[in-house]
């Protein structure tokens, strides 16, 4: 038996940021995880992430996940693969099943960092060949390049459902329907806008009646549901496609901490782990940390491991009380940062009817995944000047304000309060280098120029599908509802390694489609 | 078999894709390629296969559902062994892949 200061499970981003910090205090450290490759699900998130910099925001998720295996490997953690910890004992012991192997180990303290996993839905056909969970489609076009299907219907508009839609079109897919029995749109509305303004139609109060096929899907029947969630009959939809993909919400694996005895919280929807601050559960040397410990994002799974790495090395003395505490308060301060906001842990399910500032919610963000024409005016980042001039879409209020820290000019504020929506500061000016663009994580920032004259007007977007659009290509306009509202040039296409893999595209339109035009579809 | 889905030859965001070499394997003693060391399913999925084995008891078709090892719905008969996670277990040149109705390459009224 080979006995280790600290035996972490679980190699994704709460895992290995806890190895990091137990690793920086000289500790002995070791990370079993069941895959054949680290990161968790980071590796799978091509997305730039939400937060301001000490949450590595504007950074995509695989990125972060090299930065943190480097780190980790760097600092000499042990991170052992294909290795399933089956099952922990008494005094901290655990047998891990490696190859043909099962192996026993020993921890001076542990830490359970095991995830969580999709849950799913039942209905007529669920079990056929291409219904998939939304999981599965990101490993498939994220790590391995296939496309999961060619036609595809999303069930599930948090924000995993929306997330993946928008991959799932990245990745050349179509995506036919993005549907939720829930009656408004669960995820960020700004992960909504981007899968509406393409095209795709939400059904919200709608659910999956039926997949048709006999040896793998060919077609979906979605109906409408009323407040019961009971199908409204005669409201029935029907779409052919090959896949359907479930993004019905996760919940934590926290089988082990159980088995650990471990008190455990059973009021919520799933059971999880009753713990502290630093995630230290009922049983003296045993933590948990990131989503097994409650469904958050990564950001701030990646603190909270961070957290737990911190009081194990002052729980087993590797680190001094009064120092320890220090760095632990900043992660403190890290996370309550991420947990600010309409979609904070403890808004969740309620219905918010006003921004911090005051201003009515978009309703038709919540019922239709966009923003309308009559709603759009009213947020501060949306206003009317001379000249090019960054128009800011967001409109929920969000952690996140890498916009304001990469205009040069200092065009863009957020404030302190980093939940704040964005706003112009008057007399700076705009130079049209693109930043904000490309470093929105929601891609809700377009530089405006209301009047080129000859009746035209200017829109530059976020761009992040292939085939990139060419100069001169002529197309179609997109609304924000993803509808052809004009005729459209592409005038300038701009991509720079600063932009990272956001391309700007801009489009000339007549000038009053200016405050319409959101999308370009080449014809 | 499904429509035969395309690889992502060039991703707006990830370029192209780290693969090894390419690799022949039979499906039901029909040759395929793929590449070495990516899953089994991932190869079946590129060359259009859909329906990796049908249940024991009532005979229904399964294929990928979670792709992550969890689920066994995707498992197959793998050069002789039944219940091989097809998700989870890299390519071979060679290999001798087979759909597995209940425990079994053979289907069941040969069974």
């Amino acid at each position: 038996m080979k006995r280790y200061d600290l035996i972490i499970i679980g190699a994704g981003p709460s895992g290995l940021s806890a190895a990091i910090e137990a690793a920086k205090r000289k500790m002995n450290v070791v990370v079993f995880d069941e895959n054949a490759r680290p990161g968790g699900q980071l590796f799978k998130q091509i997305h730039k992430f939400f937060g301001s910099k000490e949450h590595k925001a504007k950074i995509r998720g695989f990125v972060i996940g090299e930065q943190l295996l480097k780190e980790a490997t760097d600092l000499g953690v042990d991170v052992e693969l294909d290795s399933t910890v089956m099952g922990i004992y008494p005094n901290r012991e655990i047998v891990v099943r490696q190859g043909d192997h099962v192996n026993h180990f020993k921890g001076d303290s542990i830490i359970v960092a095991t995830g969580a996993a999709e849950n799913m839905v039942t209905f007529d056909g669920w079990t056929l060949p291409g219904v998939i969970g939304a999981g599965a489609a990101q490993t498939m076009m994220n790590l391995h390049g296939i496309k999961p299907g060619n036609k595809i219907l999303m069930l599930g508009s948090g924000n995993v459902g929306l997330v993946v839609s928008y991959q799932l079109l990245q990745a050349g897919c179509e995506v036919v329907a993005l549907v939720d029995a829930a009656p408004r749109v669960g995820g960020y509305g700004v992960h909504a806008s981007k899968v509406a303004r393409t095209g795709v139609p939400f059904y919200l109060s709608h659910t999956i009646v039926k997949a048709d096929g006999t040896d793998h899907v060919t077609g979906v029947t979605i109906a409408e549901v009323d407040s019961k969630f009971q199908f409204i009959p005669g409201t029935e939809k029907h779409f052919d496609v090959d896949t359907i993909c479930l993004a019905v919400g996760l919940s934590p694996m926290s089988q082990l901490l159980k088995m650990a005895g471990c008190e455990m919280d059973n009021s919520g929807p799933a059971e999880v782990p009753v713990i502290d601050e630093s995630g230290a559960t009922s049983v003296p040397g045993i933590y948990a940390v990131g989503d097994v410990a409650g469904i958050e994002e990564a950001s701030s799974a990646m603190i909270e491991g961070r957290m737990a790495g911190i009081k194990v090395a002052e729980y087993l003395g590797f680190e001094e009380a009064e120092k320890g505490d220090k760095e632990f308060d900043k992660n403190v301060a890290a996370l309550d940062g991420l947990r600010q906001g309409m979609f904070a842990p403890r808004n969740r399910g309620k219905k918010i009817e006003k921004t911090e500032e005051g201003i009515d919610i978009s309703e038709n963000l919540l019922l239709h995944g966009f923003v309308a024409d009559d709603e759009i005016e009213r947020f501060p980042g949306v206003t009317h000047r001379a000249g090019v001039h960054p128009v800011m879409e967001c409109t929920q209020n969000i952690p996140c304000n890498p916009c304001e820290d990469a205009c040069p000019k200092h065009v863009i504020e957020v404030g302190s309060n980093i939940t704040n929506l964005p706003h112009i500061v008057e007399g700076n000016e705009c130079i049209d280098c693109g930043m904000c663009v490309a470093s929105c994580s929601g891609q809700a920032i377009f530089l405006i120029n209301e009047d080129t004259g000859d009746g035209k007007a200017e829109v530059t977007m976020p761009y992040e599908f292939l085939p990139l659009p060419t100069e001169g290509q002529t197309g179609k306009a997109l609304s924000r509802e993803g509808k052809p509202v004009c005729d459209a040039t592409v005038v300038r296409v701009r991509s720079s390694k600063a932009y990272d893999h956001t391309n700007l595209v801009t489009i000339s339109v007549p000038k009053d489609m200016v405050m319409k035009a959101r999308f370009f579809k080449a014809v | 078999m499904g429509d035969t889905q395309e690889r992502i030859a060039n991703h707006p965001i990830l370029g192209t894709y780290e693969k090894g070499e390419p690799v022949t394997f039979t499906y039901d003693g029909k040759e395929m390629t793929g590449f070495e060391g990516e899953p089994i399913a991932m190869a079946l999925k590129a060359n259009g296969v859909m329906v990796h084995r049908y249940t024991a008891k009532k005979h229904l078709p399964r294929g990928i559902f979670c792709a992550i090892g969890r689920c066994t719905d995707c498992v197959m008969v793998v050069d002789g062994e039944p219940n091989v996670r097809t998700c989870m277990t890299p390519l071979k040149e060679g290999m001798d892949v087979r759909t597995q109705y209940g425990v079994s390459d053979k289907p069941f009224d040969e069974q």
